[in-house]
């Protein structure tokens, strides 16, 4: 029991992280109807800007995230701007290529700059860890768990408080519509892209603590990515936080039971089933 | 000069004359270098012809082709190392098995659409890659199989040939390429192509003209897999050695249709073009040749910093410039190379028309 406790606690703290990054790619495709295969490289490239921020300039990775995130947010509203835009009306079979194209890009260029070595990114409490009741608890995963949450709340105040918020969710349910009521979508889908690529620059530096960081580490996370937000529902900003949690949750306790070695088919093949038997995920409206 | 079947005959003489010149090649070239390339260019174009079927033809984007490339190298490759079975067996037990894979996988996939599918791909070929390190007696993890040696192919007590040079594979990949590109043809012009390009254009429509959606796109996905697994059993058999990362990878997946998406895909020649741009491009740089160049001509000192930075990194970053083509054919020439030349050629031609 304390086993299965134990995993489901670690299970729900990764989870967090998780959901950061199915939020981000389901906000991009709720807007745009792009899937976004690049999304675990600009995790990747969020970790290394921690790595160096942190190597070069001794920030905290907790800290860093401060500049993380603007910079993320340029990037990703660069790479809309220059390249998304010109394939939002493609096939989508293109529109996919075309990101995962950019995803190969990222991480060879970061190969090529920073070579394929493992870089560990050790901070004085980076395996450190403390005891409830017979459960340990990992620190840095405890503070990455707690800023999670306070970025999913303010992205939900964003969302449901805000114009630009409310814009972007009238964008993401009718974008023919909303370009009718004078919004500007074009400006819009620039937004949603560099929150996503922010978000997945986050994540990556609140796992950089924990995680190796090499140039392919993104590709583990673009599949995570699509399991979470097929799972909650693709465009459903609730269902990702769920599907997070769940995916957290299912791979720990997956891991646990099976051998760390299974817990990814565990997982894939969670997200077959969802996809067979329920397509428009656990909280998500079919609109396609 | 057009036949009926909307074929001049300067491309079909062409295409005699080629192939009537790469039969001859081995007899001229002496380098193994050039003759390892033109092995890797046949594999890359029998697994591009594969895909093309579905992809292509079809409509289909798999983007988990891989997980069949795998399977038939695997299978051909464990039981021959295992089982003693002469790989000119193990081959066809290769497609069987890939092909029985397929169509479970298939008819449970093909209800997805669009994004759907192409997500369910991937995660099954990842199915695949994972099982394939974890069920370590089969397939030995991720150390591979390495093979000992191929029994020599007898007729009789006749040795036709002992696969100790390149020669044999050049011929074998040729000749399966041929089959590739002549059933790509035939498919093309048949009833059942057109059952396929229907689908490729509207399912709806095609569905309610009633053709039998999951029944044809598994029947598209059949042929496509056996050139699938062929490509990945002569692979295996070629570089005579394989593992989880090199056959059962998603890159691999990427990479097959790439052949197809920079060539053109729903062509009979776009995995050709594709694989001829592709792979002696990748391989130059894995070898160091582009940086060598680079030196060699004098425009980058070989000891000043950015001559030994490519020197020592550019071998890596073949995948890079798989990368960079795939954003820019997408972004530019959205059918391949060989629709934007046709697309310019129309152009010329209505231009001289007025």
């Amino acid at each position: 029991m304390a086993v299965f406790l134990q995993s489901m606690i670690s299970g729900i703290l990764i989870g967090g992280v998780y959901a950061l990054i199915g939020i981000g790619l389901t906000i991009i495709f709720g807007v745009m109807r792009v899937i976004n295969f690049a999304h675990g490289d600009l995790l990747m490239i969020g970790m290394y800007m921690t790595y160096f921020l942190f190597a070069l300039l001794h920030i905290d990775p907790f800290v860093s995230i401060i500049v993380t995130i603007p910079m993320m947010f340029l990037f990703g509203a660069f790479l809309q701007k220059v390249f998304i835009n010109r394939v939002l009306g493609a096939l989508p079979q293109n529109q996919i290529l075309l990101t995962i194209g950019m995803g190969l890009v990222m991480s060879n260029a970061v190969m090529l700059a920073f070579t394929s070595d493992y870089k560990i990114l050790s901070t004085t409490y980076s395996s450190a860890s403390f005891n409830i009741l017979g459960i340990s608890i990992s620190s840095p995963l405890l503070i990455s768990f707690a800023i999670t949450i306070a970025i999913t709340l303010a992205l939900y105040w964003f969302l449901y408080r805000t114009d630009t918020g409310q814009a972007i969710r009238a964008t993401a349910q009718d974008r023919d519509a909303a370009q009718l009521m004078g919004i500007n979508v074009k400006r819009m889908s620039i937004i949603a892209f560099g929150m996503g690529a922010a978000l997945a620059g986050t994540a990556g530096a609140l796992i950089s603590p924990t995680y190796y960081i090499f140039p392919q580490v993104g590709s583990v996370f673009t599949l995570k990515a699509f399991v979470i937000t097929v799972l909650g529902g693709m465009g459903s900003i609730v269902g990702a936080t769920l599907g997070g949690v769940i995916i957290g949750v299912a791979e720990s306790v997956g891991g646990v039971y099976f051998g760390s070695g299974w817990k990814d088919v565990i997982v894939f093949i969670l997200f077959l089933l969802v996809l067979l038997f329920k397509p428009s995920g656990l909280l998500g409206t079919s609109k396609d | 000069m057009q036949n009926m079947r909307g074929m001049s005959t300067l491309p079909v003489l062409l295409t005699v004359v080629a192939v009537i010149a790469l039969f001859l090649l081995p007899n001229f070239v002496e380098s193994t270098y050039a003759l390892h390339i033109m092995i890797l260019i046949f594999i890359s174009v029998i697994m591009g012809s594969g895909w093309n079927i579905l992809g292509g033809y079809t409509g289909q984007y798999s983007v988990g082709h891989a997980a069949y490339f795998g399977v038939g190298a695997y299978t051909t490759i464990v039981l021959m190392q295992y089982q003693h079975i002469a790989p000119w067996y193990g081959v066809w037990a290769g497609i069987l098995v890939a092909v029985a894979i397929a169509l479970i996988i298939g008819s449970i996939c093909f209800r997805l659409r669009g994004p759907y599918f192409v997500l369910a791909s991937i995660a099954v070929a990842e199915i695949f890659r994972v099982t394939a390190l974890n069920l370590k007696k089969l397939t030995n993890g991720a150390e591979g199989i390495l093979i000992t040696d191929i029994p020599p192919f007898k007729i009789g007590d006749i040795v036709i040939t002992d696969f100790m040079s390149k020669i044999p594979f050049y011929y074998i990949g040729l000749v399966t390429l041929i089959i590739a590109i002549i059933v790509t043809w035939l498919l093309q012009n048949s009833k059942l192509g057109y059952y396929f390009q229907a689908i490729r254009e509207d399912q709806d429509a095609a569905h309610s003209l009633g053709i039998n959606l999951t029944v044809y796109k598994n029947v598209a996905l059949a042929f496509s897999v056996v050139f699938t697994s062929l490509a990945g059993s002569l692979y295996g058999l070629y570089v005579g050695f394989i593992d989880p990362t090199t056959v059962l990878a998603l890159d691999l997946s990427v990479q097959i249709v790439m052949i197809c998406i920079i060539g053109g895909i729903g062509t009979i020649f776009g995995p050709v073009i594709g694989a001829v741009v592709l792979v002696p491009f990748s391989e130059a740089l894995r070898s160091n040749m582009i940086a060598q160049a680079l030196i060699d001509s004098g425009l980058v000192n070989e000891n000043s910093g950015v001559g030994t930075f490519l020197k020592e990194q550019l071998s890596h970053a073949h995948v890079l410039i798989y990368g960079i083509l795939l954003v820019v054919v997408i972004l530019f020439m959205p059918d391949g190379i060989l629709g934007f030349i046709r697309k310019k050629l129309s152009a010329k031609q209505r231009k001289e028309a007025i």
